[in-house]
């Protein structure tokens, strides 16, 4: 067995280490507050990432290609989870959303394993079916069909945020398996259209997107988080105020330690901390594409890239929103945001790249 | 070749993640230095709260530095109610020591409110209970700096200075005029809270407060207070109505003293009427003047060189006829053969008469215009009234004759003292002021300073000569001897005018003045009293008014450090000489029908009545001029 990719794991650790640092800046208070104990989102957030790392150790050890054979069942689990946890009384609600399994204080959020399913299972059908990919409906339409439903069953929660990350690391695995560019063309067509039906089914949307454009508009209402995050990354400054003396998590950001991390970060760190998190990413996602060219089996292929593409959305994603280029979706930064599923299914989608990268 | 493709579009992508990236990173840094005074700005005010301290308020004083209106130092509670964690023990505690409701007290410690004072039980607290509020130690209980406004002169200048409410802002007088230059800066301790208004452990920020400009006044303490002490013995002795007296300087329009009663205590305000409050009587009232208005008429003969006072003689025979009506001299009988200077001191009306028909009605109105009756004088005091002269086109012989001795016009004291100065100083009206300057609080370096306002020149400087030296007279030999001073040349003139009431004159109901200055030769200071309505005193400006307006004299000579003039300067001024006269027989007669006949004596009234019921001494004895005489009222 060959070595692992030591310096994406060093990147991956670090980014992990620095996330629970700041999640215990941005939470203290509100722990303080809510729990009577400053330490207690570090605690856990600290617990989630053994857990994790233990996932990674093991998982980097088995092999990937066992995952091929796997597919069908773990999708099968994965939709499984998904239809129970939007039956009342076995999911709960949070934050206004039918995603999780309550186990006490803990939770897991059965699409956040959906999402790592879909891509094992989007990784061998592209694979195997390198020939009928080229024709839209034979190959293209199957695969889409099943991103589809794994969208809907989200959206019934409703959480677009994951449904749309879902649903673009499909799309980003088609684009590389070499469909066709005017595919794409129709598929950004159908997803403004979709886009607009959404909008309608529920309006809270289109305070969204109009609360982003102009934040001032609805200071306290859906402008609120936009304007409170500004609040954060703008008086800070450049240089920031100094590590755990950020103002705003003073009650005045709701929840900062989950997906206004980014912002806690830039107001107590500056420009600087907004770099080290830059880096550190960019530096995942190179060594990540790095090991994607590198690997030779198609399978392997395509899920270290669909893995890649899947974080690297969701970054972006939620960079946007924190510094207010895109409107709010409620997405959490990956190994940054506070989130046991998150993070632990973050480190097994790391083991899994790493154990790619022993194949290199 | 398939997997050259799949690498292009992987690599692609990467840059495209390279591209978002950098992206991200502008817009942080464009937020963070674009936009950063803007959010600093927007997140501050959100974060932080101000608990305000008070500037002091501008200091006025007098215009020696004496201080007329200070601050006292106290303490006021703030709280803030989301800071306070024991929430029952503040109420309970708090309730007891500054004796409000504990319902009361619950209302303030819960209000959603980031900064609540207890108003007004908790404002301007005393130093002990202050201490009791700190030996509590409850947080979010603060104790603020708050002055309250000090007058520790009580009453004193009371009008002019007004007063303040209890947010310290003028509410009358100089307090409200200069309100916006007395009023200091608030400066504040800024704390930053969280979003429940919790205080975090961030630096507070002290801004100091700016403390508000002095104001130095023309007034004189030393003459005011002079001023104030002989009002308040008018009140007690005659019963007044009203009184007031002004002092001025007549070389600049600088206002020395200036009082009235009823007046008001500025620390207690809420114990008098506004009217009593806001009647800034010196240049609020007007009425008609009476004889002290005969200076206008004198100065406008003499400057028209229509009357050669010592060598021109005139009779009087208690009467004259203008037009339809006969003008009475107050004295009954007349005052027979006398020289104009003699009219001026006998403050003869038919003299004055016959004055004012040589002057003629358009010379007497332009004079009067000029010495700036009928229009505000323009003293920087809120207030002042304008008071009413003749139309030109109504003034028929009538209405000339009784203005040139002082009836049917109506002034202001302000004018009427304004006035005379210009008459006696050499001609020059000027405008009266009460502010000398306005002081930097930190050094006393004025900011702005009022210099004298030359209004115009109204007669020649020898005319207003003559009228000093004939109104000196009017002091050593005539109606103003009751003010006459010990080695000093003091001028003067006295007035007694009937008050009009619904368009008729008021039977025995009198304003009486005195207009006096000194010295006469080069006059130092101007005094005038008038006193509305005085009882149980014979009703003569010269008897009621003057020795008021002396007093004050007397007081101006050692404030204003005058020095004596040497004696026999001018022969024919010398001091009035004893004289005898014979005793007129008024019992059983209308009081109100002989008191030209009483002029003169000192009269003593016992018993109430219209009718004199007796007099001693008798009638027909030979007494000297000025004795007491005793006269017994009764029903007839």
């Amino acid at each position: 067995m060959k070595k692992i990719d030591y310096k994406l794991f060093i990147f991956v650790v670090l980014l992990s280490l620095f996330g629970i640092l700041m999640i215990y800046s941005a939470s203290s208070i509100w722990s303080e507050y809510k729990f009577a104990d400053e330490f207690r989102y570090l605690k856990l957030q600290g617990l989630y990432f053994i857990i994790g790392m233990i996932m990674l150790y093991i998982v980097s050890k088995v092999d990937y290609r066992k995952y091929l054979k796997k597919a069908n069942i773990i999708l099968g689990i994965c939709f499984l989870l998904l239809i129970l946890v939007i039956i009342p009384g076995v999911g709960t609600i949070r934050n206004g959303s039918r995603s999780w399994f309550g186990i006490g204080g803990m939770g897991i959020q059965p699409s956040e394993f959906m999402k790592l399913g879909i891509i094992i299972f989007a990784a061998k059908y592209l694979s195997s079916n390198t020939k009928e990919i080229k024709n839209i409906v034979k190959g293209v339409f199957p695969i889409l069909m099943v991103a589809a439903l794994a969208f809907a069953l989200i959206m019934l929660q409703p959480d677009l945020g994951t449904g749309a990350i879902i649903l673009v690391s499909i799309i980003g695995l088609l684009f590389v398996s070499g469909v066709n560019m005017s595919f794409f063309i129709k598929i950004g067509a159908i997803g403004l259209l979709g886009l607009a039906m959404l909008i309608i089914a529920a309006p809270y949307r289109i305070r969204r997107i109009i609360s982003f454009i102009n934040p001032w508009t609805d200071p306290l209402g859906s402008g609120f988080q936009s304007i409170q995050s500004l609040y954060a990354i703008g008086p800070g400054g450049l240089l920031g105020m100094g590590l755990f003396n950020s103002v705003q998590k003073h009650f005045y950001l709701p929840e900062p330690q989950t997906d206004f991390i980014f912002s806690i970060i830039s107001e107590e760190l500056g420009i600087l901390g907004i770099l080290i998190v830059s880096i550190l990413f960019i530096g995942i996602f190179y060594r990540c594409i790095k090991i994607a060219i590198k690997c030779d089996n198609l399978f392997g292929k395509y899920l270290v890239f669909g893995i890649t593409f899947q974080l690297a959305f969701q970054t972006l994603l939620n960079l946007a929103v924190v510094v207010g280029l895109v409107p709010i979706t409620g997405v959490t930064l990956p190994f940054l945001s506070y989130g046991g599923s998150s993070l632990i299914l973050s480190l097994i989608s790391m083991g899994i790249v790493l154990n790619v990268s022993r194949d290199t | 070749m398939f997997f050259k493709d799949i690498h292009i579009r992987m690599r692609l992508f990467f840059v495209i993640v390279i591209i978002l990236f950098l992206t991200v990173i502008s817009k942080v840094i464009y937020i963070q230095v674009f936009e950063y005074d803007k959010l600093s700005k927007l997140s501050s005010d959100l974060w932080s709260r101000n608990l305000p301290i008070e500037g002091n308020r501008g200091i006025i004083y007098d215009r020696n530095f004496t201080i007329l209106a200070d601050n006292i130092t106290t303490t006021s509670l703030v709280l803030i109610p989301n800071q306070i964690k024991e929430k029952e023990r503040a109420i309970k505690e708090l309730s007891k020591i500054i004796g409000v409701s504990e319902e009361e007290m619950s209302k303030h410690v819960n209000k959603k409110t980031s900064i609540e004072r207890v108003h007004p039980e908790g404002r301007r607290l005393s130093f002990d209970i202050a201490d009791k509020i700190a030996a509590l130690n409850l947080e979010g209980v603060y104790l603020v700096k708050e002055s309250k406004r000090n007058y520790p002169y009580d009453k004193n200048l009371s009008h002019v200075l007004g007063y303040v409410g209890i947010d310290n802002q003028g509410l009358s007088g100089l307090e409200l005029q200069y309100n916006e230059y007395l009023t200091g800066e608030y400066g504040s301790i800024k704390y930053f809270s969280d979003a429940k208004g919790n205080k975090l452990k961030l630096n507070e920020i002290y801004e100091e407060p700016q403390d508000g400009v002095n104001i130095l006044l023309t007034i004189n303490n030393e003459i005011q207070m002079s001023v104030e002490r002989e009002l308040d013995n008018a009140l007690s002795k005659l019963n007044p109505e009203k009184a007031l007296a002004i002092v001025m300087d007549p070389n600049s329009g600088e206002i020395l003293a200036m009082s009235s009663r009823p007046n008001f205590s500025p620390s207690n305000y809420q114990d008098y009427t506004l009217e009593e409050i806001n009647r800034n009587l010196p240049i609020w009232m007007n009425y008609e003047p009476g004889s002290t208005f005969k200076i206008i008429t004198l100065a406008t003969a003499l400057e028209e060189n229509l009357v050669d006072l010592e060598n021109e003689h005139f009779y009087d025979g208690g009467s004259v006829r203008v037009a339809n009506a006969k003008i009475k001299c107050w004295k009954a009988g007349g005052h027979g053969d006398q020289t104009f200077l003699q009219v001026v001191e006998n403050s003869c009306n038919p003299g004055f008469v016959a004055l004012g028909r040589r002057i003629g009605k358009e010379k007497l109105f332009s004079y009067i215009d000029k010495f700036g009756f009928g229009e505000k004088t323009g003293i920087d005091l809120n207030g002042e009234a304008t008071g009413i002269i003749f139309d030109l086109d109504n003034v028929g012989e009538v209405e000339l004759a009784t203005t040139a001795f002082g009836q049917g016009v109506s002034v202001t004291p302000i004018q009427q003292i304004t006035a005379v100065s210009a008459a006696i100083n050499g001609g020059k009206l000027y405008k009266p002021y009460v502010v000398k300057s306005l002081l930097e609080p930190e050094t006393n370096s004025p900011i702005l300073t009022n210099e004298k306002t030359l209004v115009r020149n109204v007669i020649s400087n020898e005319t207003s000569k003559k009228v000093a030296l004939a109104l000196e007279s009017v002091v050593t030999n005539g109606s103003g001897r009751n003010a006459y001073i010990e080695g000093y040349r003091v001028g003067g003139k006295t007035g007694t005018a009937q008050k009009v009431k619904d368009g008729a004159y008021m039977q025995g109901n009198y304003i009486l003045s005195f207009i006096g200055f000194l010295p006469a030769d080069n006059p130092k200071v101007v005094v005038y009293v008038a006193i509305d309505n005085p009882k149980g005193v014979v009703q003569y400006g010269g008897t009621v008014a003057a020795p008021i307006a002396k007093a004050i004299l007397e007081d101006c000579i050692t404030a204003l450090d005058i020095k004596k003039s040497s004696k026999g300067t001018e022969k024919k001024y010398q001091l009035w000489e004893k004289k005898y006269v014979t005793v007129p027989d008024v019992t059983g007669k209308k009081l109100n029908s002989v008191k030209g006949l009483l002029y003169g004596f000192d009269v003593n009234y016992t018993g109430s009545g219209e009718y004199i019921k007796f007099q001693s001494p008798k009638a027909g004895e030979r007494v000297l001029e000025g004795s007491k005489i005793r006269i017994l009222l009764g029903d007839k």
